[in-house]
């Protein structure tokens, strides 16, 4: 229930810097996601906020209190880890108890704020179980009420859902991201999974080699991203790219040409930009069968996912792209295709910096 | 026996003999003679004479006889146990100090910290035993005497060593202590690293502090630990002898209330004048059954079992 300031926050181990001026601003309430590939520095920037580390330079407020020299213990946070990191030797309802107790709360309020919790995540029965008698589905619950029953004002939580299968991560982030809103707190979640960034998050911080490269609403970050890497890393199959060169009015992709779309026409001409990387999603695209205007290329491959298909188009020797088809189209391999991309989903991006067109100024 | 059981027997026994052949000869063998000599008239190493003189429970007749009656073994007993309860907390508590002392502070440090503990244990038991032999000496060359007279607390040399029975005592459990201590710190340090971190870091998000962390999260998870370097401690402290006996030898510690019942069978087995070895191994076969049965209470009272968590899994 604060509003967290990051700012200009660099952390260094030795020479090496994790997390390289840092500016972030997480609202009140929100769930801000934290996403980013392995070691680029998530959760070092969530054990900052935490107060486990120390940052190098840069302040952290929570709402106007400058919590930057302040202990983890007086910042009123709740922590989950990617391996829960329960008590072994405690049981559930200790574990639970632990925080409580540390703050000297009476027996009989630990008693019912722990029964409160337990029952908020459906684990009253297990209060009396060793973590190792626990499945790893309930063993996060535990880890999530041990952090939510002190009533912290920021929850932080590191990769809580990587070590359940597939089909409870996806039950178990509904039901956090609803807890989440239910008791307002501020949230702060770290993840490399970008479905869940997206399927959980009010807004996503993309984190490459401990810089943010983007900060944005799931929409704003899966459809506007800055750069390459943005669109790359959001999205299953991610976004495709292919090499461009503008010639006048058109897009030139090998064989193939189309007309520049008409949000960029203005800022190619300024920008009097010629090579382009031009970037769109695999469900912003058809593939039409034969020769027409748009991508020309062949079937390389395709694979049904049930309800629709991914059909990987070779436009040249070596440059694939991706595109959602219906389930009853057939294809076969090496067929003449057109991809046809909607024009107003297209982003392109500078070929050097491999930063978004309309974000170059920045 | 099928050929796959022959094979595997033949495995066995290829990596096993060794071990086996190390078992009878420096275990078995010893433990054999030492029950058989304890029940025969040995003395003075005159084994054509005595060896086959077979005396029943007389030596352990004699021993019980000693234990009522004579001042000197009653000596011998109480500094046993005075020696080996008091070293072993020593040793015990003081090695899970010092682990969890240099666990809250930076790595460096520590490492040369734990290294200082390790002098005692590294340094050859008779250099060692003369530095201390010094300090404790009980002329005024000694030098907690001299420390202390130029301080103007004592007027006249203490002689530590001879003030029975806590001098004496004192001293031994010093010496003794300090060497012990090491042993129970580096188990319990790696121990307590191989927590894993995420436990302490969610506890001191939680509040805790390093003596919360201490006594709810570490000390809890290293029972185990505990119950094995309690148990190593005492069955060593019970059977060492080397440093209490250059002690008592170089006269700085009382002869009775400076000997446990390790080195009064070393003693009347080995040492000077009258040699008993029958008596002498009685001795150690008592010796030998404290040890089992002290070794089985620790298994018991801390609940050996109880703390062995049953995997998950029937096998
Ligand atoms: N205590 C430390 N000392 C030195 N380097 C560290 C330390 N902690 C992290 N790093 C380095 O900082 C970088 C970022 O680490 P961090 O743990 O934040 O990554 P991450 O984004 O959480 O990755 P993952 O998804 O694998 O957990 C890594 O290169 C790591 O090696
Ligand atoms: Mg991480």
């Amino acid at each position: 229930m604060v509003k967290i300031i990051l700012k200009e926050i660099t952390k260094k181990f030795g020479d090496f810097t994790a997390l390289d001026n840092i500016n972030l601003e997480i609202d009140d309430r929100e769930f801000m996601a934290l996403l980013g590939p392995s070691g680029s520095g998530k959760s070092t920037l969530l054990y900052t906020i935490a107060g486990i580390y120390k940052p190098t330079s840069g302040r952290i407020y929570f709402d106007d209190r400058d919590v930057t020299e302040i202990p983890p213990k007086d910042r009123n946070v709740g922590l989950v880890f990617q391996n829960w990191a329960l008590y072994p030797h405690m049981k559930v309802f200790d574990n639970i108890a632990f925080p409580l107790e540390l703050r000297k709360v009476p027996k009989q309020e630990i008693e019912k704020k722990v029964r409160e919790v337990a029952k908020m995540l459906h684990i009253e029965n297990l209060l009396d179980r060793y973590p190792w008698q626990l499945s790893g589905g309930q063993q996060q619950r535990v880890a999530i009420a041990r952090a939510l029953v002190k009533e912290p004002d920021v929850l932080l939580l590191d990769e809580p859902l990587s070590n359940l299968d597939a089909l409870l991560r996806i039950e178990v982030r509904a039901e956090l991201k609803r807890l989440q809103k239910e008791l307002g707190i501020t949230a702060v979640y770290v993840t490399h999974d970008q479905a869940e960034a997206l399927a959980m998050a009010d807004r996503i911080a993309v984190i490459r080699e401990g810089k943010i490269l983007q900060v944005g609403t799931p929409d704003d970050v899966y459809y506007k991203p800055k750069y390459k890497f943005v669109g790359g890393f959001l999205g299953n199959p991610p976004m495709n790219f292919v090499e461009a060169e503008v010639e006048n009015g058109y897009l030139r992709v090998y064989e193939s040409r189309i007309p520049v779309p008409a949000q960029y026409k203005g800022l190619i001409e300024k920008l009097d930009i010629k090579e382009v990387l031009l970037g769109f999603r695999p469900h912003d695209a058809e593939v039409v069968k034969g020769i027409s205007e748009g991508l020309v290329g062949e079937v390389y491959s395709f694979e049904p996912l049930g309800r629709e298909q991914i059909v990987t188009v070779s436009v040249n020797s070596g440059a694939f792209v991706k595109v959602f088809a219906p389930e009853g189209e057939h294809f076969t391999f090496g067929e003449k295709v057109t991809v046809k991309i909607r024009e107003d989903r297209i982003v392109l991006f500078d070929k050097k910096t491999e930063k978004a067109l309309e974000f170059l100024g920045e | 026996m099928n050929k796959i059981n022959r094979e595997k027997f033949t495995a066995l026994s290829f990596f096993l003999s060794p071990m086996i052949l190390m078992v009878v000869l420096f275990y078995l063998v010893p433990l054999v003679m030492t029950v058989y000599i304890s029940f025969t008239r040995m003395r003075n190493w005159n084994v054509e004479k005595y060896l086959t003189e077979f005396v029943g429970f007389y030596n352990y007749q004699r021993l019980f006889y000693m234990f009522q009656h004579d001042p000197t073994f009653k000596a011998v007993i109480l500094t046993t146990v005075v020696f080996v309860g008091i070293t072993l907390i020593i040793n015990v508590f003081g090695g899970l100090a010092l682990a969890l002392a240099t666990f809250f502070i930076s790595e460096k440090p520590a490492s040369s910290f734990r290294l200082l503990w390790l002098l005692p244990r590294m340094s050859p038991i008779a250099v060692y035993s003369l530095v201390w032999y010094y300090f404790f000496h009980g002329s005024e060359i000694g030098t907690l005497n001299s420390i202390l007279m130029k301080l103007g607390v004592i007027s006249q040399p203490i002689p530590w060593g001879q003030t029975v029975p806590w001098g004496a005592w004192s001293i031994i459990i010093f010496v003794n202590g300090l060497v012990g201590v090491s042993f129970g710190m580096i188990v319990f340090t790696s121990a307590l690293n191989q927590i894993p971190k995420e436990l302490i870091i969610a506890a001191r998000v939680d509040g805790a502090s390093a003596w919360e962390i201490s006594r709810k999260i570490l000390i809890p998870l290293t029972k185990w630990h505990f119950l094995y370097v309690l148990t190593w401690q005492f069955l060593s402290l019970l059977t060492t002898y080397p440093h209490i006996f250059l002690l008592v030898q170089w006269d700085l510690v009382n002869k009775d209330y400076g000997t446990t019942l390790a080195l009064y069978v070393f003693n009347t087995a080995f040492g000077r004048g009258e040699q008993d070895q029958g008596l002498a191994a009685a001795a150690a076969v008592i010796l030998s059954i404290i040890g089992i049965i002290g070794g089985f209470i620790t298994l018991k009272v801390l609940q050996f079992e109880k703390m062995m968590k049953r995997p998950r899994g029937d096998f």
